[in-house]
């Protein structure tokens, strides 16, 4: 088993007054120089255990652990955490390098030294020769990287960021967004990360926590949670799917309207109703195992992807299929799709 | 350019307003200050300078003034700073409720209040009746008529701008910043220190200039308070033109008031560049 350098157990936070919990009995794990994205739609509680991780706001109950060691007791300016704000929060009457510095002087460490891990810093995030520039007259991404060099040159325990890219134009997520992840990987920071935006949490963690009103829904690797969604609110809120009703008929197979026999991945009793999902991109045009034959109602060509809705008995799916110079589908043609079997995947029981 | 005089003629309504309510009777000021008669302007006279600048009198009136003008801003200020400071980061549902409560005083006129601080603080008065009766004190304590009782009384009539003043300067302030220099390691005493006060003092600094304009200016208070024995620029100006109907003195000190506050206020602009800077 890893070590589990952060560990959240049983956290719950109702705030005075809320009828329902922001957060529900939320417990997970990372080991050292993880990085972990904790992911849902805004209001679902995930910047709350990150203010709660913080000691910004109080559990209601529940522990927090670091190294094994209860933090609920420290107050934030002991806890050894960094953080970077959505929008900063840089301090506006310091210079580039005095914000850096500034945590490094709450530490009491000497001048020269302080002076030698800024200009480390500073380099950390290629924002060499701009110390002594104030806040304003840095572009947003500069902003970012100097809230990133000031969060890391404490040496934190953990970093955590709150929805580090939610600022910036799409150019520079993409660019920040393999920054940061560079970042923490050279310096191996344990970190955790609130996100709204599922390709970014895909694309940088190393494990996604995927949250609901309040409720952690599923953790895991990103395939894990793309290909492998245990609940139905991950597999709609990451990505697009095509959800089936269908029953086992024998081990890994079940009958759906529409297909005939589907077979699928996933543990479901012979005669079990059963909830089944496909990724519209996972569909390909032929017959394979898993094929079916229906009549496209709708399509749309998107350069790229050419996105059909097929029905097939009284089921209905939809198909984005990669387009070619050659001949594609029409509308009102019967056209043959079919799906890998390890790309259904059963969500859980039917309601 | 079409668009330079529509400007132009948008801006002259406001320009004659300015013209006939500011510009025109300041002019006036500075030339009854020169005048050779006390009532009406004629001929050309520094009489009335050298009078205010030779007569040791009004250096005590200045020097009173600026005494006055520099503690009533001062006492205003540290006393209004707390609560500018709850009021800018409450985050209660009774913020708006708080806040009008603050300046609610400013809804009674000045001299209503400055009697009321006559009735708590006069020889009489709340104060020393009370300290009578329970035989702590024999004579009364000196709390009016006099630089006392008018800094008191100027200080609470005034502290509801000084609150407004520095809620408008605060806007740097943000609660996000505090957290996050105590996520740097700062504990509460060294956040107020390092990040509210630095972060706050333009609003202090516009509070502080506010209260003092306003103080220096002031003439019913400091009379009413001073029982006729403080003597500030703004009771010497009202007394010049009102009772011995000097006008041309009473101009004179005016325009003397009128440098002192722009020299405060160019002090002001360049410490309020400075901290912004």
């Amino acid at each position: 088993m890893t070590e589990r350098h952060v560990s959240v157990e049983n956290l719950v936070k109702t705030y005075p007054g809320a009828a329902k919990p922001s957060v529900d009995d939320v417990s997970f794990s990372l080991p050292r120089g993880e990085m972990l994205a904790l992911l849902g739609p805004s209001g679902c509680g995930k910047t709350t255990i990150l203010r709660m991780i913080a000691g910004l706001v109080e559990p209601t109950s529940g522990s927090i652990r670091l190294n094994g060691r209860e933090v609920s007791g420290i107050p934030v300016y002991k806890r050894n955490m960094g953080m970077v704000f959505q929008a900063y929060a840089l301090f506006p009457h310091m210079t580039v390098a005095e914000n850096i510095a500034f945590g490094l002087e709450m530490r009491g460490i000497a001048k020269a030294d302080r002076a030698a891990k800024v200009a480390r810093a500073l380099d950390l995030v290629k924002l060499s020769g701009l110390g002594d520039r104030r806040i304003t007259q840095l572009s947003g991404g500069q902003q970012q990287r100097c809230a990133i060099a000031r969060s890391l040159v404490i040496e934190p325990e953990l970093l955590l960021l709150d929805e580090p890219l939610s600022n910036l134009d799409a150019k520079l997520r993409d660019e920040m967004r393999d920054e940061i992840r560079e970042i923490q990987g050279r310096t191996g920071v344990t970190a955790i990360f609130v996100t709204h935006d599922q390709d970014e949490a895909l694309s940088m963690a190393d494990r996604l926590a995927v949250m609901s009103a309040g409720r952690l829904e599923q953790i895991g690797t990103p395939r894990q949670i793309f290909d492998r969604p245990e609940t139905e609110f991950v597999a709609s809120f990451i990505g697009a799917g095509n959800f089936l009703n269908g029953r086992v008929t024998a081990a890994g197979e079940a009958a759906v309207d529409g297909f005939g026999a589907l077979r699928f991945v996933g543990d479901a009793a012979v005669g079990q109703d059963v909830r089944l999902m496909v990724r519209p991109h996972r569909l390909v045009m032929g017959g394979a195992a898993n094929s079916f034959t229906g009549t496209v109602e709708h399509i749309v060509y998107r350069g790229q992807i050419l996105t059909m809705t097929v029905r097939a008995g009284e089921t209905r799916l939809q198909a984005d299929l990669h387009t070619h110079a050659g001949a594609l589908p029409e509308k009102g043609q019967t056209v043959t799709l079919g799906v890998a079997p390890e790309d259904v995947t059963f969500i859980g029981r039917a309601a | 350019m079409r668009d330079r005089g529509l400007v132009l003629a948008l801006l002259i309504p406001g320009l004659l307003a300015m013209l006939a309510t500011f510009i025109l009777p300041m002019a006036w000021l500075l030339r009854a200050s020169f005048s050779t008669s006390t009532m009406v302007q004629v001929g050309f006279t520094l009489d009335h300078y050298r009078a205010a600048l030779v007569d040791p009198f009004y250096w005590k009136v200045a020097l009173n003034t600026l005494t006055l003008g520099l503690t009533v801003a001062g006492v205003a200020v540290v006393l209004a700073y707390p609560i500018a400071l709850f009021l800018a980061r409450t985050t209660s549902r009774w913020r708006g409720v708080l806040t009008a409560l603050a300046v609610a005083p400013l809804l009674t006129s000045a001299v209503v209040r400055t009697y009321g601080w006559m009735v708590i603080l006069g020889d009489r008065g709340v104060i020393n009746g009370t300290l009578q009766s329970l035989s702590i004190i024999e004579t009364p304590l000196r709390l009016s008529n006099n630089s006392f009782g008018a800094t008191v009384a100027l200080v609470e009539i005034l502290m509801p701008y000084a609150i407004l003043a520095m809620l408008a300067g605060f806007g740097r302030l943000s609660v996000q910043l505090e957290e996050a220099a105590a996520m740097l390691g700062a504990n509460p005493l060294r956040v107020f220190w390092r990040i509210v006060l630095p972060l706050s003092l333009p609003g202090v600094l516009t509070g502080a200039l506010l209260v003092f304009v306003l103080a220096i200016s002031s003439f019913v208070t400091p009379r009413l308070m001073g029982g006729g024995r403080v003597f500030v620029l703004g009771t010497e100006v009202f007394s010049e033109a009102t009772v011995t109907l000097n006008w041309s003195l009473a101009a004179a000190l005016s325009v003397m008031l009128l440098v002192l506050f722009s020299s405060v206020i160019v002090i002001y602009q360049r410490a309020l560049r400075r901290l912004e800077a």
